[in-house]
């Protein structure tokens, strides 16, 4: 590590009290920022700093801080987990700004998201596109040995490359249609990928795109802004896949 | 030694089976009571946490048929920290017929906890690891293959074989998905209601059973009450009480906590692991640990300088002047030592002064002589999104520089005191995954936690929950009842008493605080002075906390850190208790390391004479000293040996 | 038949059809461009206009033809605007500061304004067709045989020689060439396209496409003025 760098930011940052009320942005400056603090630490750092001033500190949602639970969903100057592609909000580092530069923290934006509270969003309509036919039905204890069906290397790795979604929601708050169509195509074409999917291939595929619907996502029009955003990287192809699965479903 | 003077009793059944220890667990099931399918759906049952454990529990149990909720913090229960697991899952398949078997499996477990766990409920998990394997694949989880299409294992440090199935370095996550698929289906079908962003805050019993819980939800703040037939706790392990760990920001122990103040045993509270191979702490504001997979291990030489306090760019410091202690000390284990002996020893030549990087508090782990030895590229295959990653964090580049590495708190053997059922000594109250003590003693061996939540999950409460619910009418109690009111009124006033302080410390100010008397005194070595200090520390500022925090914000909204406040006030009870528990143990064992037990040659030793039992603590009262209990640990199978990696 | 109308009003019914129309619309302009060039052959517009009889000569059939082209228009752009105002509705406010991360993102001027580009396509399609079918702005008229007919070919070449028309051609064809910048990759994947490492190469070759239909319908009235006629 080099020795240690200080720049000064200068942050507007949206705050909104709840799910009806007005939002704004509030502008915010920290003199000493250590460029290699997380920018989710830079954000605990001015919390603590309103809160030794008695006042509300920002909310917004992380866990795991790795990358991998998806918890966290900021737009970053603009872009969904910011200026680094390849890279969750929790793991992009402050050494990626300038001194003196003016940052823009907004929440996820999209009918189906809700925002709850400042930053935070409500992001369950991704439970229910699950729930609607996200599995293959195996109830517990009902499964052959594990080796019972050989999967190509291939097909293995390619549904592992749809399979790393961590349903952030990054790629809705991207789309300019406010489209779930990367999430959905993701896991549509992970279990299309393996036999185990097969037996619900069809009627997975429509049900999963009917609650899209129902959810109020707008339609997709392949601007792969999903696919710029998304912090693993899935490819718009997932999308591609999910619409061939919903033509065999339909037609065959 | 002056164990003998207290009288340790311990009265609780652990309902382990007679007969051979291969034939307990099927003996066990054919004994087990049934309920009957028809009233299944006449029982509620409550599922606290959607991790590995949880999720996999709620979905069969509602496959089951009986009536589930759900509950977690996150927006949605795939979000789970056992979602961040990397590494992998162990199971005896022996796909690589390289001799595994159960009894192997069973074997290394054992060995590997250092002789602190049960015998009967280890051979359990080893033997329900095949099935997880299956039910998983059936799932879609898509493990690594071989070119014919069959599964392909890797290994993982305390076992000579290769048994551990992986997905990339997402594992957890895989893993996971696929029991979140389940949940999502019982979701579907009515079987489970899934409540998200709600957090137990108090277990509710009726005649000392369990009966329900105290829930807030945590977007309108509005307190909840639930009412079931059984409550199963699967939130976690509390890592967290050392502030910095590898666990998510949201991993706490509130509401084991809560049920042991409610009167289920803790057991075992200062079992913890200190991975040896983590991104260490860069500055102040630093907010969690990062993992660095123990697989590096294989190819990555640990030194650190001969001098103290040696401030030379690392490529500058030439051979003779670098001491790769862990080759030096143990010859024949090297850089592939257990877990806690890496650990250790990398605390140790910090302790001297040896340490580098800016803090002083890392050691290095150098991939020169690979980079060497097989080309940058064969390298880059096996570790590149994990030198990704290191990247990412440092901004350094680990094929130019060695990377700098220091040991975290990453896993928490102890838990709450279950019997073979899982049930702790709440009846009707059971727990599951990390937040149970059971099967990992006093350390885990890579790729078990996966294996032993989704083992409790899938294969044992579906079986074990019918003993209870058979002896039990469902629905007696509803939210109305008089005990409802009580724990309400409670926990009602806690938050506003909290909200009322105002004081001038941060709720972070005292996390950090309690996390650093942890690290230092209740940590990677312990004794009994530091132990008698950090217990007099942490209630001193368990005190402050209670006067002089500030809680921001209101109770009826969404408010994180008021969450985060009840969180802390938990972890400053508990911290005591891990303290007290460590004290008590007056041997070396696994991740406790008691520097008054160290042989001649500085390693743990083990006291079994004194020490083979399962400690199980008695909440006493707030400011009351609790009570420790002793279950007898017995080895029938497994012989036990003093570790050696020399 | 139901499943299949619920499907065709879904998501991805939707976008395939988009997709569909879009591609015979294009193959649509590709068959026109082929038959246009002709008048490029240096017979003073014979060809072209035998070209033009024998279309006319096809009787109904070029009805059908003319028709399904009118549904494709429609239908097409009735999705189109359809999915634009759907946008609206997910996402009610938006975002202040807004900006596309780049890489393999497709956003640029192309794709955020299919609904524009499309739009004035649709009016000018109008326009061309009175103009040119209808000839309603220079009804001129020759007889052949006792038969009242149009020479297209004059009527083509005198059209091109007034600046306004030839700059309102320029600038709808250079729209068709955007719209198809996007529109031809898009359709790609509405339809389906699924190797992951194909994407780029597809986006380039829809570029490619664009920019050669875009240049062949230039070439005609460009040419014409510069020339002063055929
Ligand atoms: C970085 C990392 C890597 C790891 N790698 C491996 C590995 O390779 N192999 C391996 O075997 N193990 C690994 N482990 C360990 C393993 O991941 C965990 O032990 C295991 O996942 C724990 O699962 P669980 O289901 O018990 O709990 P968790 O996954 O922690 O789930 C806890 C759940 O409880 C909920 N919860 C908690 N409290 C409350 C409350 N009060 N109210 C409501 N809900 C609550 C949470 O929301 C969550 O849903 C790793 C751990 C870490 C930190
Ligand atoms: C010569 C005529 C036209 C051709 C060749 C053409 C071609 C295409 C193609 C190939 C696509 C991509 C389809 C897809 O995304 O799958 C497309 C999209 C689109 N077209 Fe056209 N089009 C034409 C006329 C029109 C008209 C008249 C409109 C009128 C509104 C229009 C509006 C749109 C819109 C809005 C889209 C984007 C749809 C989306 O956002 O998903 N187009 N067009
Ligand atoms: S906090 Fe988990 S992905 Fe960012």
């Amino acid at each position: 590590m080099s020795s240690t760098d200080l720049i000064k930011v200068h942050l507007k940052v949206w705050r909104q009290d709840g799910p009806q009320a007005k939002g704004f942005f509030e502008d915010y400056t920290l003199d000493e920022v250590n460029t290699h603090m997380s920018f989710l630490e830079m954000l605990d750092v001015l919390n603590e700093r309103l809160m030794k001033d008695k006042k509300e500190p920002i909310e917004f949602d992380h866990d795991c801080r790795e990358g991998i639970c998806g918890s966290c969903n900021l737009v970053i100057n603009g872009v969904p987990h910011g200026p680094e592609m390849l890279t969750a909000a929790c793991q992009l580092h402050m050494r990626h700004f300038k001194d003196g530069e003016t940052i823009t923290i907004e929440p996820w934006r999209a009918t189906a998201f809700p925002i709850i509270k400042d930053l935070v969003v409500d992001r369950n309509a991704f439970d229910r596109i699950m729930s609607a036919g996200g599995y293959i039905s195996v109830s517990t204890g009902n499964a052959p040995d594990a080796n019972a069906i050989p999967i190509s290397k291939p097909d293995s790795d390619s549904a592992m490359d749809y399979a790393v979604c961590i349903g952030c929601g990054a790629c809705v708050a991207a789309c300019p249609n406010s489209s779930a169509s990367l999430f959905t195509g993701a896991k549509v074409s992970q279990l299309s990928r393996l036999p185990q999917g097969a037996p619900e291939r069809k009627k997975r595929v429509i049900a999963m795109v009917d609650q899209m619907e129902k959810e109020g996502f707008g339609d997709c029009s392949n601007f792969a802004e999903c696919e710029a955003v998304c912090p693993v990287g899935i490819s718009i192809t997932a999308i591609a896949n999910m619409r061939t699965e919903y033509v065999k479903a339909v037609l065959g | 030694m002056e164990v003998a003077d207290k009288k340790y009793t311990f009265n609780w059944d652990n309902k382990i089976p007679t007969g051979p220890v291969e034939k307990k667990w099927s003996t066990h099931k054919n004994n087990i009571k049934l309920v009957n399918p028809s009233n299944k759906r006449k029982y509620n049952i409550i599922v606290v946490g959607t991790g590995l454990a949880g999720a996999s529990a709620a979905a069969s149990l509602g496959e089951l048929g009986y009536n589930v909720k759900a509950f977690c913090i996150q927006d949605s229960a795939r979000r789970a920290h056992s979602i961040a697991a990397q590494g992998g899952i162990n199971a005896a398949k022996n796909y690589q017929n390289d001799g595994d078997s159960i009894w192997r499996l069973f074997y290394d477990t054992v060995k590997g906890g250092d002789y602190r766990s049960r015998e009967a409920n280890v051979y359990r998990l080893a033997e329900v690891s095949n099935s997880i394997i299956d039910q998983c694949v059936a799932q879609g989880v898509p493990f690594a293959r071989e070119y014919g299409g069959t599964l392909t294992n890797r290994s993982f440090g305390g076992a000579q074989l290769s048994r551990t199935f992986y997905a990339r370095g997402q594992t957890g996550q895989q893993l996971l998905l696929g029991a979140y698929s389940a949940l999502m289906k019982s979701m579907k079908s009515g079987k489970v209601a899934v409540h998200t962003r709600e957090e137990m805050l108090e277990l509710v019993t009726v005649d000392g059973e369990a009966k329900g819980i105290i829930s807030r939800n945590l977007v309108t703040g509005k307190i909840n009450r639930h009412a079931a037939d059984a409550v199963l706790l699967c939130t976690g392990g509390y890592g967290n009480v050392f502030y910095l760990s590898t666990n998510a920001k949201n991993s706490n122990v509130t509401a084991a906590w809560r049920c042991h103040r409610k009167g289920a045993l803790f057991a075992n509270p200062s079992f913890t692991q200190i991975h040896p191979t983590c991104i260490p702490v860069s500055g102040e504001y630093q907010s969690k640990l990062t993992l660095m997979s123990e697989s590096l291990r294989n190819d990555g030489r640990v030194w650190v300088p001969k001098k103290v306090n040696d401030k030379r760019h690392p490529n500058e410091i030439p051979e003779d002047e670098r001491d790769y202690y862990l080759e030096r000390i143990y010859p024949s284990f090297g850089n592939l030592v257990p877990r806690d002996v890496a650990s250790r020893n990398a605390k140790i030549v910090c302790d001297e002064g040896r340490g580098v990087g800016e803090t002083g508090l890392a050691v290095y782990l150098d991939f020169r002589d690979a980079i060497k030895r097989d080309g940058e590229d064969a390298i880059r295959d096996r570790y590149g999104n994990l030198f990704d990653m290191y990247h990412k964090i440092t901004d350094d580049n680990p094929y130019k520089l060695p990377m700098r590495i220091y040991p975290a708190v990453h896993y928490t053997m102890g838990g709450l005191w279950v019997d073979y059922n899982l049930m702790t000594t709440v009846p009707g109250l059971f727990a599951l995954g990390e937040a149970n003590f059971s099967d990992h003693g006093a350390n885990r061996l890579g790729a078990s936690a996966l294996m032993q939540g989704l083992a409790d999950g899938y294969f044992v409460i579906p079986y074990t929950i019918g003993n209870y619910l058979a002896e039990t009418k469902p629905g007696q109690i509803t939210t109305d009842h008089a005990a409802f009111d009580q724990v309400e009124k409670e926990i009602t006033e806690e938050i506003s008493k909290l909200l009322s302080i105002k004081g001038s410390k941060t709720i972070l100010d005292f996390h950090r605080q309690l996390g650093k008397i942890m690290w230092d005194k209740v940590g990677m070595s312990r004794d009994e002075d530091g132990l008698k200090q950090a217990i007099a520390e942490i209630q001193a500022l368990r005190k402050e906390f209670w006067t002089d925090v500030f809680v921001p914000g209101k109770a009826a909204t969404y408010n994180k850190y008021l969450e985060y406040a009840l969180r802390v006030a938990d972890f400053l009870e508990l911290g005591e208790l891990m303290a007290r528990d460590a004290l008590e143990r007056k041997e070396s064992c696994g991740g406790h390391f008691r520097l008054e037990s160290q042989t001649p040659e500085g390693e743990a030793k083990r006291d079994d004479e004194n020490y083979s039992h399962v400690s199980a603590w008695e909440f006493k009262g707030k400011d009351a000293e609790p009570v420790e209990h002793r279950e007898p640990l017995e080895f029938e199978n497994v012989k036990l040996t003093q570790r050696s990696y020399k | 038949m139901s499943t299949i109308a619920n499907a065709l009003q879904s998501q991805v019914g939707r976008k395939i059809l988009t997709g569909l129309t879009g591609i015979f619309l294009t193959l649509f302009l590709v068959a026109h461009l082929s038959g246009n060039l002709s008048l490029f052959i240096p017979d003073g517009g014979e060809s072209f206009n035998l070209y033009a009889d024998f279309l006319h000569s096809l009787g109904p059939l070029l009805w059908i033809a003319e028709i399904i082209l009118v549904i494709l228009f429609l239908t097409h752009a009735y999705l189109g605007v359809s999915i634009y105002l759907k946008k609206k509705r997910a996402r009610p406010e938006n975002y202040k500061y807004y900006k596309s991360q780049g890489g393999p993102s497709k956003q640029n001027f192309a794709s955020t304004s299919m609904l524009i580009s499309g739009s004035i396509i649709l009016l000018f399609v109008v326009l061309h067709v009175m103009h040119f079918k209808y000839h309603l702005f220079s009804p001129e008229t020759y007889m052949v045989e006792g038969t009242e007919m149009v020479d297209l070919a004059r009527h083509v070449s005198e059209a091109f020689q007034n600046p306004w028309i030839v700059a309102a051609y320029t600038f709808v064809m250079v729209l068709i060439g955007v719209h198809l910048k996007h529109g031809v990759w898009s359709a790609f994947i509405s339809l389906g396209a699924k190797n992951p490492k194909l994407t780029p190469v597809l986006y380039t070759v829809g570029g490619i496409v664009a920019l050669l239909l875009s240049l062949g319908f230039l070439a005609i009235p460009l040419y014409i003025f510069i020339n002063g006629g055929l």
